[in-house]
C-alpha cells in the first residue's frame, strides 16, 4: 500500500506539472489550449531526439526541449491564438485551432522516418522509445521494501519547486500583477496601459515550456515516448485535474493533479482497473456537485 | 433427329470447352494472354497510425517489397500488382470506414489485413457480405478464421489468414517454458479494452493449469494506462515465477522494465505483442529473456527466408520483423492464386471468387515456411519460439513444428 502511495505522488506530480500550464493559459486568456498535450509530447520527442540521434548530454538537452517548447508556445499565440482574438473570434474558434496545430504537431511526429524531412527530429513513426539506458543515471532505491527511483524524485522536486517559484512570480512580481491585472479584466488592463499582448505570449511561452518539461520526465520516468503519449495519456486527465482544481487556479492545478494520481491509484487498488477511470472520474463529478467553480474556484473575480 | 444433331453438337462443344479449360488449368498459363497489360488492384487496411503503429508499418514494408519484387520480374502472368494501403489509426470503426471506401472502390480484387483483430471484428464480416477475398496478415485473435461472424458460427468463405493464431502460439510457448523451467506460479497482465490483448488473457487462463501453474491474480488494464507503477506493484505483491503479459504496443516494454525497476527477477512469457523488434528496442536489457512463440524468425536459412531477409534489408536498411515477413507472404499468396484463378479482369465479382477457390489450394514457399491454408483457412505452418536479446533483437529457443 505505501509503494502505491509513493506511485500516486509521483504521477500525481506529472499531472500537476501538465495541469498548470494548461489552466495558466485558461486563466489568463479564457482559452483552452489543446495543443498542450501536444508540447507535452514534442518536449518528451526533442530531448530523445537531441540525447538519442544527436548525442547530447541529457540535461542539455532537457533544457534545449524546454525552451524550444517554450518558443513553440509563441507560434501556438502567434498562428493559432492572436489572429482570431484579433477578429474578436468566439473562444471555441481558438479551441479549434489549437485543435488543429495540436494535430499538426502529432502527424509531424508519427509520420517521421529515417530520411524523411523531419528524420532528424524522430524516426521511429508511431512507435514507443525509451532513452537509452545510459543516458541518464537512475539510482533505484529500496528502503523498508519500497522501490524508489531516482528520477521520479527528481520529478517530485521539480515540480514543487517550480509551482513555488510560479506561483511567487504571479504572487509578486510586476510581471506577474501584469498578468493577474489581465486575468481580471482585459480591457482595464489595456487601459492602464499593460501591454496585453506581451502578457499573452509570454503566458503561453511559460505555459508551454512547463508542459515540454512535464512531457520530458514522463518519458524518463514511464519509458515511454511516442507521438501519442499527450493524447492518450494526459489530455484528458490534464483537463479533469483543472476542472477538479478550479479552472484557471494554478493552487488547484496543483491540488488536483495530486488528488488526481490519489484517487485513481487508490481506485485501482481498492476496485481494480476496470472501473478505476471510473471511479476517478465519479469522485471529479462529486466535487463538482458539490463545489461548482472547483477546489480553488471560489474566488471567480480572482483568477490565477 | 432435329435434337439429336442438337445434342450431339452442344456435346461436342461441351468436350472443346473441357478441353480448352483443362488446358489453361493444367499449365497454369492458359490464359496469361488475357493477364498481359492488365493490373491487379490489392487493398490493405492496416494500422500505420496509433496502438497499432507498431506493427501496420512492417506489414506495409514487407507488403510493398513483394508486390515491387513481382512487379520487376514480370508480374503475375503479364498483370501487374497494385497495392492501395489505407491507414485505420488502429481504430475499429475507421477501419471498417476504410474497408468499406476501397470496397466501394469497385475495381479492388481482394483485400489485405486489418492489423488489429480489435478491427477484423468489424471488417472481416464486411468482406465477407460482400464476397471479397480478405487475408489477415498480423490478426491473432480468437474467432479470426472460419468463425468471423461469432458469435454466428457459420464458416466465412472469403476470409482467410496467414498470421499464426494466438491458440497455437500461446499454449506452445508456455509448454516450451514449463518443460524447461517448471515454474509452479503466475500472474497474468492484461489488458481489458482490446479484443487481441483479452483473447491472449483468455488463452493463458485456459493452458496454464495444463502445466500445473497456478495463475495467483489476473491484473487487468486499459491501454491508455499512463504509468505501469501501480499496475505491477500489484502483480508482484504476490511474487509469481512468472509474469504473462498479453498487450501490444509499447505496454509490454513498459511493464517489463517497471517490472524490473520495482525487483522482479523471474520470467516474462507473452504473446505476439512481444515479436517485434520495436517492442524488444524499448524493454532493452529489461526485456532480455522475455519468451513469446513466433510466426518467424530473423535467422531462418532456408532460401524463401534467407531472399526476403536479403531484399528487405537492401529496400529498407533495417532487418525486417514476424510482420514485414507475414505481409511478404500475404503478397506472395494472393499473387499465386491470382496467377491459377484464370481471372477475366471484366467481372470483377466472378473473379473474386474464383481467386477464393484459388487461394484454398495455395501451397507455395514463404519467409515463413512452407505455406498452406487449414481447411478452416487458418495457417498451418511450425511455431518458432524467440527470446528477446536484450539489443532489440531476438533469439531462438526452440522451434515446435505444426501437430495438426
Amino acid at each position: 500500500m505505501a509503494q502505491q502511495l509513493l506511485n500516486a505522488i509521483f504521477i500525481g506530480s506529472i499531472y500537476a506539472l501538465f495541469a498548470v500550464g494548461y489552466t495558466l493559459v485558461f486563466g489568463v486568456l479564457d482559452v483552452l489550449n489543446l495543443a498542450h498535450s501536444a508540447v507535452f509530447m514534442l518536449g518528451a520527442v526533442i530531448t530523445y531526439s537531441l540525447v538519442a540521434l544527436h548525442g547530447v548530454p541529457f540535461l542539455p538537452a532537457a533544457i534545449v526541449a524546454v525552451i524550444v517548447c517554450g518558443l513553440l508556445g509563441l507560434l501556438i499565440e502567434y498562428v493559432a491564438l492572436r489572429p482570431l482574438r484579433r477578429r474578436n473570434a468566439p473562444p471555441i474558434s481558438a479551441l479549434i485551432s489549437t485543435i488543429g496545430l495540436a494535430l499538426i504537431f502529432v502527424a509531424i511526429v508519427e509520420q517521421a522516418k529515417p530520411g524523411s524531412f523531419f528524420g532528424w527530429l524522430w524516426q521511429d513513426g508511431a512507435n514507443s522509445v525509451r532513452f537509452p539506458s545510459n543516458s541518464v543515471p537512475n539510482p533505484t532505491y529500496h528502503l523498508l521494501g519500497l522501490t524508489i527511483e531516482g528520477t521520479k524524485l527528481i520529478i517530485l522536486a521539480t515540480t514543487l519547486v517550480l509551482v513555488l517559484v510560479l506561483g511567487s512570480i504571479i504572487r509578486f512580481t510586476q510581471a506577474g500583477r501584469g498578468l493577474r491585472a489581465v486575468a481580471e479584466n482585459r480591457r482595464a488592463a489595456t487601459l492602464l496601459g499593460i501591454r496585453v499582448d506581451r502578457v499573452f505570449a509570454s503566458t503561453l511561452f511559460v505555459s508551454s515550456a512547463l508542459g515540454g518539461l512535464a512531457g520530458l520526465l514522463f518519458g524518463l520516468a514511464i519509458s515511454d515516448i511516442s507521438p501519442y503519449i499527450g493524447r492518450d495519456q494526459v489530455e484528458l486527465k490534464g483537463l479533469a485535474v483543472i476542472v477538479l482544481g478550479g479552472m484557471g487556479s494554478v493552487p488547484g492545478a496543483v491540488i488536483g493533479g495530486y488528488l488526481l494520481g490519489l484517487i485513481e491509484v487508490l481506485a485501482f487498488v481498492r476496485f481494480g482497473s476496470n472501473i478505476e477511470a471510473g471511479v476517478a472520474f465519479a469522485a471529479l463529478f462529486l466535487v463538482l456537485v458539490v463545489r461548482p467553480q472547483g477546489l480553488f474556484g471560489a474566488r471567480l473575480r480572482e483568477r490565477i | 433427329m432435329k435434337g439429336t444433331v442438337a445434342r450431339g453438337f452442344v456435346f461436342i462443344l461441351a468436350v472443346l470447352l473441357a478441353a480448352c479449360g483443362g488446358t489453361s488449368g493444367s499449365s497454369g498459363t492458359g490464359s496469361s494472354n488475357s493477364y498481359q497489360g492488365k493490373t491487379i488492384y490489392l487493398g490493405a487496411i492496416l494500422s500505420i497510425t496509433g496502438a497499432g503503429g507498431v506493427y501496420g508499418p512492417s506489414s506495409q514494408n514487407g507488403m510493398q517489397l513483394a508486390v515491387d519484387k513481382i512487379n520487376s520480374s514480370g508480374g503475375v502472368n503479364g498483370a501487374k500488382l497494385s497495392l492501395n494501403v489505407q491507414d485505420d489509426a488502429s481504430d475499429k470503426a475507421q477501419s471498417a470506414q476504410v474497408a468499406q471506401r476501397l470496397i466501394q472502390q469497385g475495381n479492388i480484387l481482394a483485400l489485405l489485413g486489418p492489423t488489429l483483430s480489435n478491427s477484423a471484428v468489424a471488417v472481416h464480416p464486411l468482406a465477407e457480405s460482400f464476397k471479397i477475398p480478405i487475408l489477415a496478415v498480423s490478426t491473432t485473435g480468437i474467432h479470426i478464421v472460419p468463425d468471423c461472424k461469432f458469435p454466428d458460427t457459420t464458416p466465412c468463405q472469403y476470409v482467410f489468414r496467414d498470421s499464426l493464431g494466438e491458440e497455437t502460439a500461446i499454449p506452445t510457448n508456455i509448454m516450451v517454458y514449463s518443460q524447461r523451467a517448471h515454474p509452479s506460479t503466475g500472474v497474468l497482465m492484461v489488458a481489458n479494452d482490446d479484443k487481441f490483448s483479452s483473447d491472449g488473457g483468455k488463452i493463458v487462463m485456459k493452458t496454464v493449469s495444463r502445466y500445473g501453474i497456478q495463475l495467483l491474480d489476473t491484473v487487468a488494464f486499459p491501454k491508455a494506462t499512463a504509468d505501469f507503477a501501480p499496475v505491477v506493484t500489484r502483480a508482484l505483491q504476490k511474487h509469481p515465477d512468472v509474469i504473462f503479459i498479453t498487450s501490444l504496443g509499447g505496454i509490454p516494454a513498459k511493464i517489463m522494465i517497471e517490472a524490473r525497476k520495482q525487483g522482479f527477477t523471474g520470467q516474462f512469457l507473452g504473446g505476439n505483442g512481444f515479436n517485434t523488434a520495436v517492442v524488444s528496442k524499448q524493454a532493452g536489457a529489461d526485456g532480455k529473456g522475455a519468451e513469446s512463440g513466433s510466426a518467424w524468425y530473423l535467422r531462418n536459412t532456408f532460401p524463401s527466408n534467407a531472399d526476403f531477409v536479403k531484399d528487405y534489408r537492401a529496400k529498407y536498411n533495417a532487418d525486417p520483423d514476424q510482420f514485414a515477413a507475414q505481409g511478404y507472404a500475404g503478397i506472395l499468396i494472393l499473387a499465386d492464386s491470382a496467377k491459377r484463378a484464370n481471372l477475366t479482369f471484366s467481372d470483377v465479382p466472378g473473379d473474386r471468387t474464383k481467386l477464393r477457390s484459388a487461394m484454398e489450394s495455395v501451397n507455395i514457399q514463404t519467409p515463413l515456411g512452407p505455406f498452406q491454408f487449414t481447411s478452416t483457412h487458418d495457417v498451418k505452418q511450425t511455431v518458432w519460439v524467440i527470446a528477446m536479446d536484450g539489443n532489440g533483437g531476438f533469439t531462438l529457443v526452440q522451434s515446435v513444428k505444426s501437430t495438426s
